[in-house]
C-alpha cells in the first residue's frame, strides 16, 4: 500500500511534464478562439472582452496554473459547445470502454492461446497455419479490415446482419449488434502482432535451463509447457497487456469510432482537435497521462504478484 | 565395491553416434562412443569443452535438444532395457526414477518462479503415489539430508534467496528424492566456489554409498575426477580416446592427449615454472575431421601412419587407449 502511494507520487512529475508540454502546445500553436466566437465584425472592447473570458490576457505561467487547479478538481469548465466537458466526459468514456474492451481482452486472450498452441506444436502444422493466419492479420492495414468487415457483415452486398453505423443501446441484444463488427476488426487486427509476440516470448522460454531439469527429472512436458513455462511468461504478457490499455484507449477508439460513428471519447476527442475545443483537449491529455501513471503502478504491484525475484521498493 | 560384486554393467552405451545439423552441416558430436558403468560406482567423463561430454550425457536420457539434435546409431542398456528403443512417454517416466541429471548452472536450472519446495514435491508425486503432506515432509528430510538448515522453513524459499551451493544441494536432494540407479552429474561443481565445491562433492560421494547410486561425472576438472572417480574415459572430439582405473590412468597415461591433460594442471607446490605447458594447436573443426587420429595435428609423437590411419581404443597394460603409439608402452 505504501509502495503503491509511493509510486503515485512519483508519478506526479510525469503528469505535470506531459501537461505542460501539451498545454504549450495548445497554448502557442492551438487556434486562437476570439474570433470564432466573436463572428466578423467585433469591436476592440469585444475582442478585450472575449480574451479576457478566455484568459488569454494572462501569462503564460497563470494559464497553466490555473489549468492545473481544474486538474485537481477534476473540473474542466464548459466545451465551446457550452456543455460541462464533465458531463461530455461522462457520457463519452463508458461507450468507449464498452466499446473497445471485448475486443481488447478477446485479442489478448485469443492471442495467448493461439501462441501456446503454436509453441507448444511448434514446427508442426499447427503452428504453420496458426503463424500464416497471424501474418495476414498483421499485414492487413486496419482500416482495410474496418471497411471489408463493413461490407462484407453490415452492407446489403454482403450479409448485412449488423449496423453499420451509429449507437442507440437500449439493451443486450443492441449492444452486441452494434459492437459486433468493431470487435470482431480489432480482434482479427490484435491477434497477428498479439499472437506473433506471445508465441515468441514462449518458444524462448522453452530453451531455458530450468526446463532441460525438469525434462531431467521426468515432468511431462504438458505439465512444464502449462505450468512451468507459462508462469515464467507471465511478466511479458502483463506488460504487453498493461502498455497496450492506454493506446488502445486512444488511437484504437479514434478509428473504431469514426469509421462507425459512435459517440465514444476517441471521436470527441478527434472533434476537439479539429475546433480546437481547448478544455476537452486539456482533459483528455491531463487524464491519459494519469492513466499511464496508473497503469505503470498497476503493472509493477502485478509483477511482484507473478514474480517472487521483484522487491517493490 | 563396484565391478566385482555385479555380474552385469548397470548401463552398457555401445556405439553411441550423436549427430547436429547445422548451418555448416552435419556435424558429429559424438561418435561411436562405448563405455560400460557399474552399479554404485563413480565414473569420470574428462574432457575439454566442445569434446561431446555433455551431449554424451544429455544422450544418456535422451535429452539432446531435437531438432538439430539426433542420436543415430548405438545403444544405451539400463539394466538390459535399451532407452533408445523405448517411446517417448515411457522414457520420460523412467527419467528422474531410473536414471536423472543434474546440471553445470545452479543459477539457472531451477524454475525461478515456483519455491524450492513446490520443485521438488512436483518431482517426488510424478514417480510416487503421495499426497501433498507426504511429499512435503520427504522433500524437507531431503533437504535435510542434503544438510541444508532448517529445511523445512527453507522449502517456501525460492532459488534466487539460495546461495549456489545451496542450490546446486537442493538439485541433488531432487536428484535422489526417486532413488535412480544412475545419477548424470554435469560439471555439478563446476559453477561453485572451491570449498563449497568440495563439500558439495563430499556430500554426493557419501549419499552415492548411502543410495547406491552409480554416477557418470562429466567435469574437464581432472582434480575432481582423481578425487571422486574409481574410473575416467577421456574424451578428445567426440571419442573416448582412453579409459581406465583413475589412478593408473593419471599415474602412467598412454595417451599423448592424457598426458598432455594431465601435464597441464596447474600445481602448487611443484617449482615454479615459467609457464604451464599446454597442448599446442586447436581442436580440429567438428566439421571437417581429419582422416587419421584426431589429435595428430595436436601431437608430439605424431608419425606419419596417424595421419593416415583412425586408431580404435584398444587394451595398452590396464587402460584402453586409442592410440597407435601409446606412451611407455613396448609396440
Amino acid at each position: 500500500m505504501q509502495y503503491v502511494l509511493r509510486k503515485m507520487l512519483t508519478g506526479i512529475p510525469l503528469i505535470l511534464g506531459v501537461t505542460l508540454v501539451s498545454f504549450a502546445l495548445m497554448v502557442y500553436f492551438g487556434p486562437d478562439m476570439t474570433y470564432q466566437l466573436l463572428g466578423k465584425n467585433p469591436t476592440a472592447e469585444q475582442i478585450i472582452e472575449v480574451r479576457h473570458q478566455l484568459g488569454y490576457d494572462q501569462s503564460f505561467i497563470q494559464r497553466y496554473l490555473a489549468y492545473l487547479t481544474e486538474l485537481i478538481r477534476l473540473d474542466f469548465g464548459n466545451s465551446s459547445s457550452g456543455e460541462p466537458v464533465r458531463s461530455l466526459l461522462a457520457k463519452t468514456i463508458p461507450v468507449s470502454l464498452i466499446l473497445i474492451l471485448p475486443g481488447f481482452l478477446l485479442g489478448h486472450i485469443l492471442g495467448v492461446l493461439l501462441a501456446l498452441a503454436a509453441a507448444f506444436w511448434r514446427g508442426r502444422w499447427a503452428d504453420k497455419l496458426i503463424m500464416a493466419i497471424a501474418v495476414i492479420g498483421m499485414s492487413v492495414s486496419f482500416l482495410i479490415v474496418i471497411i471489408a468487415f463493413q461490407i462484407l457483415l453490415c452492407s446489403s452486398d454482403g450479409l448485412n446482419l449488423f449496423p453499420v453505423r451509429g449507437w442507440n443501446v437500449q439493451s443486450l441484444p443492441d449492444y452486441l449488434s452494434y459492437i459486433a463488427v468493431p470487435t470482431l476488426a480489432t480482434t482479427f487486427v490484435a491477434l497477428g502482432y498479439e499472437t506473433r509476440f506471445y508465441r515468441s516470448v514462449f518458444v524462448e522460454e522453452m530453451t531455458r535451463d530450468y526446463v532441460r531439469t525438469a525434462r531431467a527429472f521426468g515432468l511431462s512436458s504438458r505439465r512444464i509447457f502449462f505450468r512451468s513455462i507459462f508462469k515464467n511468461c507471465l511478466i511479458p504478457i502483463i506488460t504487453r497487456v498493461m502498455f497496450s490499455i492506454p493506446q488502445v484507449a486512444i488511437g484504437g477508439s479514434l478509428l473504431i469510432e469514426s469509421y462507425f460513428g459512435i459517440p465514444g471519447i476517441g471521436k470527441a476527442t478527434y472533434e476537439a482537435i479539429i475546433t480546437g475545443d481547448q478544455p476537452v483537449l486539456k482533459a483528455v491529455v491531463s487524464l491519459t497521462a494519469i492513466l499511464f501513471v496508473f497503469v505503470m503502478t498497476l503493472n509493477d504491484i502485478l509483477y511482484r504478484a507473478v514474480d517472487p525475484r521483484v522487491s517493490l521498493k | 565395491m563396484n565391478a566385482a560384486d555385479a555380474p552385469a554393467p548397470l548401463l552398457r552405451v555401445k556405439d553411441l553416434t550423436v549427430e547436429f545439423r547445422t548451418m555448416d552441416g552435419i556435424v558429429r558430436a559424438v561418435d561411436a562412443v562405448s563405455f560400460d558403468i557399474w552399479p554404485n560406482e563413480t565414473v569420470g567423463l574428462v574432457g575439454e569443452s566442445g569434446c561431446g561430454k555433455t551431449v554424451t550425457g544429455l544422450s544418456l536420457l535422451r535429452l539432446i535438444p531435437s531438432p538439430p539434435g539426433q542420436i543415430i546409431n548405438g545403444s544405451i542398456e539400463l539394466e538390459g532395457l535399451d532407452l533408445l528403443s523405448l517411446d517417448a512417454g515411457d522414457m520420460e517416466k523412467r527419467r528422474g526414477s531410473e536414471i536423472a541429471m543434474i546440471f553445470q548452472e545452479p543459477m539457472t536450472s531451477l524454475n525461478p518462479v515456483f519455491t524450492i519446495g513446490s520443485q521438488i514435491t512436483e518431482v517426488l508425486r510424478r514417480h510416487r503415489q503421495l499426497s501433498q503432506r507426504q511429499a512435503r515432509e520427504l522433500a524437507a528430510s531431503l533437504l535435510a539430508k542434503v544438510s541444508i538448515p532448517d529445511a523445512g522453513r527453507r522449502l517456501d524459499d525460492y532459488p534466487h534467496q539460495l546461495s549456489g551451493g545451496m542450490r546446486q544441494r537442493v538439485m541433488i536432494a531432487m536428484a535422489l528424492s526417486c532413488n535412480p540407479k544412475l545419477l548424470v552429474a554435469d560439471e555439478p561443481t563446476t559453477a561453485l566456489d572451491v570449498t563449497t565445491q568440495a563439500q558439495v562433492l563430499d556430500q554426493m560421494r557419501e549419499l552415492q554409498n548411502e543410495f547406491r547410486m552409480a554416477v557418470l561425472l562429466v567435469t574437464h576438472d581432472l582434480g575432481v575426477v582423481a578425487e571422486t572417480c574409481q574410473r575416467a574415459l577421456v574424451m578428445y572430439c567426440g571419442s573416448i580416446v582412453e579409459a581406465g582405473k583413475t589412478e593408473q590412468l593419471f599415474s602412467s597415461p598412454r595417451h599423448p592427449y592424457t598426458a598432455g591433460l594431465l601435464a597441464s594442471i596447474p600445481r602448487i607446490r611443484a617449482e615454479r615454472i615459467a609457464e604451464l605447458p599446454v597442448i599446442p594447436g586447436r581442436v580440429p573443426d567438428p566439421g571437417n575431421l581429419p582422416a587419421g587420429c584426431r589429435f595428430a595435428g595436436r601431437c608430439s609423437h605424431v608419425q606419419s601412419r596417424c595421419h593416415q590411419e583412425r586408431p580404435t581404443l584398444r587394451s595398452v597394460n590396464g587402460n584402453a587407449v586409442a592410440c597407435h603409439y601409446p606412451l611407455g608402452a613396448d609396440i
